[in-house]
């Protein structure tokens, strides 16, 4: 069974059509990357997923249950822990503050908080600047400092799914590099499901998985990412033809 | 463009100008209708008015056309820049006391104000002059307080003109000499006649229209809606904003000098919180992006008002005499604002007028 | 000198606490609220049982005082909460001025039922009369009631600090003044978290209606807008949503208003408020977004 599928999708904002009849599914552990030009949909889409951007056609199931139109919240509750476009850290919290915000959904047991605590030094470990600076006020980080708080701060919630839009943007490169390995990580160990926006292929392909491309709002390649991100196929869906 | 030598370029000038004027013409046709309907509706309440001849139907109708100008003054400002203004009730009482110095019989003057310098005390002018003096007055000041206050924006700009407000009643409460102080100013002369009020309000109506059409209200609206792009096409949004705070300034004097007319006494408290409630009610209500909004959310909740009022005298069904407990109306009044809000978050209106041609949008 | 001292700081406490329940609200709604001045007035007539009378008809503010001001607190924290349920819940996605005009609306429907239940005649109440003994202090004698509601105003504050710094709530609070939408994601309930603002903020009402009555010693359906409209400043001034700012915009409002009723000459004291007012106007142009600026990179409580 599916853990996330979309069917028929659209978005607009006013007048603007930003996603057009999108419809794809995930299973559990599986790896998906969406790739795509700028403008083409891809945060809209993922907005929309997470419940914070209403669709204005179209049907999306989490784990067998309909959340369309369904409050942010109650979506998170569900399994979803999202990282949106643009680093949106609490910046008066403090780092540790920032982590922890999205730990209270869980149940307040032993078992639970005794894996947050564990959640937490896992994030550390990764990111040990975070740990160095847990006191310290997150909006003083540097932006790719901001983007690790903001990749933790959704491993600590205990999901299902993760969707992450962009994680690579403003890291350096040995740092993406540790971003992938601790969500490969976790995919394994815990069956975590991964929903990823990236600019380019070069990461899908690396990474592997599956792969959706998107252009003006709409899937135009959906496959395996090794086998698509080396063919042509993908340079004339990227750029278009009518672009040349 | 700048290849173009300087000769074709003046010309070229010159027909934009032609062009521009032309255009600008069109639109004054096109737009045109809707200030005439707004005024033909105010003329026929007139009219019913007069011809049922009740003094206190008379009176509150007065009302209603004051009210009108005091709406559609905030609607000059409010509604073509976007920012809300709790201050321009300050205007009015600028309006208000400078009618009441300028028409006051000297002799009550010298007693009651004396505070006043001497060419006022003397000073004594028919209601209409005064009523234009006061406008003046009130404008100046807009320009005044405008010239600081057009700086900000956004709530930083709201609260800053509650401040305005605040400042204003502040002064006139204790001021005494020139004031009178927290108490009432009487003998202004009461004008009964509907007429003069009429005329106060289809004035302000076409005042309002030609700011909205003149290149610095179409300009101001261009930026309301999106302010980036006014700015980055060179719109000066302080400078347009305060050609509209100045002309919405005066108009308020203008509303208030007449209501000061209409009622005979002034004092500080006339002009403060629930009078600036009311009137942005009454914006908000009809929808403060448009001028036919303002004129009919001051009619519609009029005539609310005063069918509360009358159901709180008492109303008789057959042999029973049914009347509302005292204080139902505001309540009721308050609780009808709150749905109307809830169900059209941008008023009745929207940001339409009213034209011939069904509602269509104002841009 | 001390005299001066306590006033400015006795009054400075009221805007605060006046502030901070403006901030707090807008702080998780974006919402302006009017209504507050006459949440605060209603605390104030809870005390009276209602009726017309010129006499007060005392019911809770005879109660002794450990269960009058649970009582006061709860009333303001009830009408709050019952405020965002049944009519700022439907304006949550309108835009800032429909919001504050439905906030006036909604006071002026409070106002006018307290009007209908209670006349609109100032009635007088004594209200704990124990307080109003003055004490002396280094030589000063000022009223105990002045030291107590300094004494109160920071008990609350810092009460207030430790409940949004230590609690699970007053993180989920501060994450979602700061970013609504990101809080959702995480999974943080948005109408707990409102209700939450509206509670507190209505037991803020409760403890300006408790400090001012018993200062006043009497009932009046103005108080709660005189005390608003500096506290509305004072939001203003410390930067909107910075309960921080808040809290120190009202202290600084208090202090200039004793200052200036101290230091200006005998004939412009009248005018005391117009000169606080054309300072906020001054303050508001050099720093548009207040005092303490910058969301998100400046401390808080
Ligand atoms: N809040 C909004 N209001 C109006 N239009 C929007 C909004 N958000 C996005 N859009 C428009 O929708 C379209 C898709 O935007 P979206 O952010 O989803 O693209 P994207 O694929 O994420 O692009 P990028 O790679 O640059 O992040 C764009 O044309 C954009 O201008
Ligand atoms: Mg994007």
């Amino acid at each position: 069974m599916s853990l996330l599928a979309l069917s028929d999708i659209t978005i607009r904002y006013s007048r603007l059509t930003a996603v057009r009849e999108v419809s794809f599914s995930m299973t559990e552990g599986e790896i998906l990357f969406i790739t795509g030009p700028n403008g083409a949909g891809k945060s809209s889409l993922l907005r929309a997923i997470a419940g914070v951007t209403p669709v204005a056609a179209g049907k999306i199931q989490l784990a067998g249950q309909d959340i369309t139109g369904q409050a942010p919240e109650n979506i998170a509750r569900l399994g979803l822990s999202m990282v949106p476009e643009g680093r949106e850290v609490f910046g008066s919290l403090t780092i540790e503050e920032n982590l922890l915000v999205g730990t209270g959904m869980q149940a307040r047991d032993r078992t639970s908080r005794a894996r947050t605590a564990s959640d937490l030094e896992a994030v550390y470990m990764t990111f040990p600047i975070l740990k160095d600076r847990r006191n310290g006020q997150a909006g003083l980080l540097s932006g790719g400092q901001q983007q690790m708080l903001v990749i933790g701060r959704a491993l600590m919630t205990n999901p299902r799914l993760i969707a992450i839009d962009e994680p690579s943007l403003g890291l350096a490169p040995n740092i993406t590099d540790q971003v992938y390995e601790r969500l490969i990580a976790l995919q394994a160990q815990r069956q975590l499901t991964l929903l990823i926006v990236e600019q380019s292929s070069a990461r899908a392909m690396m990474v592997g998985g599956r792969m959706i491309l998107m252009r003006g709002g709409q899937i135009v390649l959906d496959g395996d990412a090794r086998t698509l991100g080396s063919g042509e196929a993908i340079q004339a869906a990227y750029f278009g033809y009518e672009d040349h | 463009m700048s290849a173009v030598s300087s000769a074709t370029e003046t010309s070229l000038t010159g027909e934009v100008i032609a062009a521009k004027k032309q255009a600008r013409f069109a639109l004054a046709r096109k737009t045109i209708v809707t200030p005439i309907l707004l005024s033909l509706l105010l003329i026929a309440i007139t009219l019913i008015t007069v011809m049922t001849g009740s003094r206190p139907f008379n009176q509150t109708v007065i009302d209603v056309l004051v009210r009108v100008i005091f709406v559609v003054g905030l609607y000059i400002f409010i509604g073509n820049s976007g920012v809300l203004s709790f201050g321009h009730i300050g205007f009015t009482c600028l309006g208000a006391y400078a009618a009441a110095w300028l028409t006051i019989n000297p002799i009550m003057k010298s007693s009651a104000l004396p505070g006043l310098p001497d060419w006022l005390l003397q000073t004594r002018l028919i209601y209409w002059q005064a009523a234009i003096l006061a406008a003046l007055f009130a404008g100046v000041a807009a320009l005044i307080f405008g010239k600081v206050l057009m700086r900000l924006s956004g709530i930083a700009a709201s609260i800053a003109t509650f401040a305005v407000l605040a400042m204003i009643n502040t002064i006139y409460s204790n001021w005494d000499s020139v004031t009178g102080g927290t108490s009432s100013v009487v003998g202004i002369p009461i004008i009964r006649t509907i007429w003069p009020y009429l005329i106060g309000a289809v004035a302000a109506i076409f005042i309002a229209w030609a700011h909205a059409i003149s290149r610095s209200g179409l300009a101001l609206r261009a930026a309301r809606d999106e302010p980036t792009a006014a700015a980055a096409s060179g719109v000066d949004i302080p400078k347009e904003r305060l050609v509209a705070f100045v002309v919405s300034g005066a108009v308020m004097g203008l509303g208030g000098a007449l209501m000061a007319h209409s009622i005979g006494v002034v004092t500080p408290d006339t002009f403060y919180l629930s009078l600036t409630f009311i009137t942005l009610s009454m914006l908000v209500v009809g929808g403060m992006g448009s001028l036919s909004g303002g004129v009919i959310g001051v009619v519609l909740l009029s005539a609310l008002i005063q069918a509360l009022r009358w159901m709180e005298g008492g109303v008789s069904l057959g042999d029973a005499t049914f009347a509302l407990p005292k204080g139902i109306q505001e309540i009721a009044l308050g609780v009808i604002m709150i749905v109307i809000l809830a169900l059209r978050p941008s008023g009745l209106m929207g940001n339409r007028e009213i034209t011939l041609t069904r509602s269509n949008r104002n841009t | 000198m001390l005299q001066t001292l306590f006033d400015a700081l006795s009054l400075g406490s009221l805007y605060a606490l006046g502030a901070l329940g403006i901030a707090l609200i807008f702080g998780v709604m974006r919402l302006v609220n009017f209504a507050h001045g006459d949440v605060i007035a209603f605390c104030v007539f809870a005390l009276l049982w209602p009726s017309t009378d010129a006499m007060a008809i005392v019911f809770a503010g005879q109660l002794p005082w450990y269960l009058l001001v649970p009582f006061v607190l709860l009333c303001g924290a009830g009408l709050s909460v019952l405020c965002e349920i049944v009519v700022f819940r439907r304006f949550r996605n309108a835009n800032p001025a429909t919001m504050m005009i439905a906030s006036f609306a909604l006071g002026f429907v409070i106002r006018y039922f307290l009007l209908m239940l209670y006349s609109s005649r100032p009635k007088s109440i004594s209200l704990l009369p124990a307080l109003s003994q003055p004490i002396e202090i280094f030589g000063a004698r000022l009223p105990l009631l002045q030291l107590i509601t300094i004494v109160a105003t920071m008990a609350i504050l810092i009460g207030l600090t430790l409940f949004l710094r230590q609690t699970r709530f007053g993180l989920e609070m501060r994450a979602a003044a700061e970013n609504f939408s990101m809080a959702r994601m995480l999974g943080v309930r948005a109408n707990r978290v409102i209700m939450g603002a509206f509670a507190l903020s209505g037991a803020l009402a409760g403890a300006i209606a408790l400090i001012f009555g018993s200062q006043t010693g009497t009932v009046d359906i103005q108080m709660g807008a005189s005390i608003m409209l500096m506290a509305f400043i004072a939001t203003v001034i410390g930067g909107l949503g910075s309960l921080g700012g808040a809290v120190l915009a009202g202290f600084l409002l208090g202090a200039a208003s004793v200052v200036m009723q101290v230091a200006l000459p005998v004939d412009a004291r009248p005018f005391r408020d117009a000169f606080v007012y054309g300072a906020v106007i001054l303050v508001l142009l050099f720093r548009p977004q207040g005092l303490i600026a910058a969301r998100g990179t400046k401390e808080r409580v």
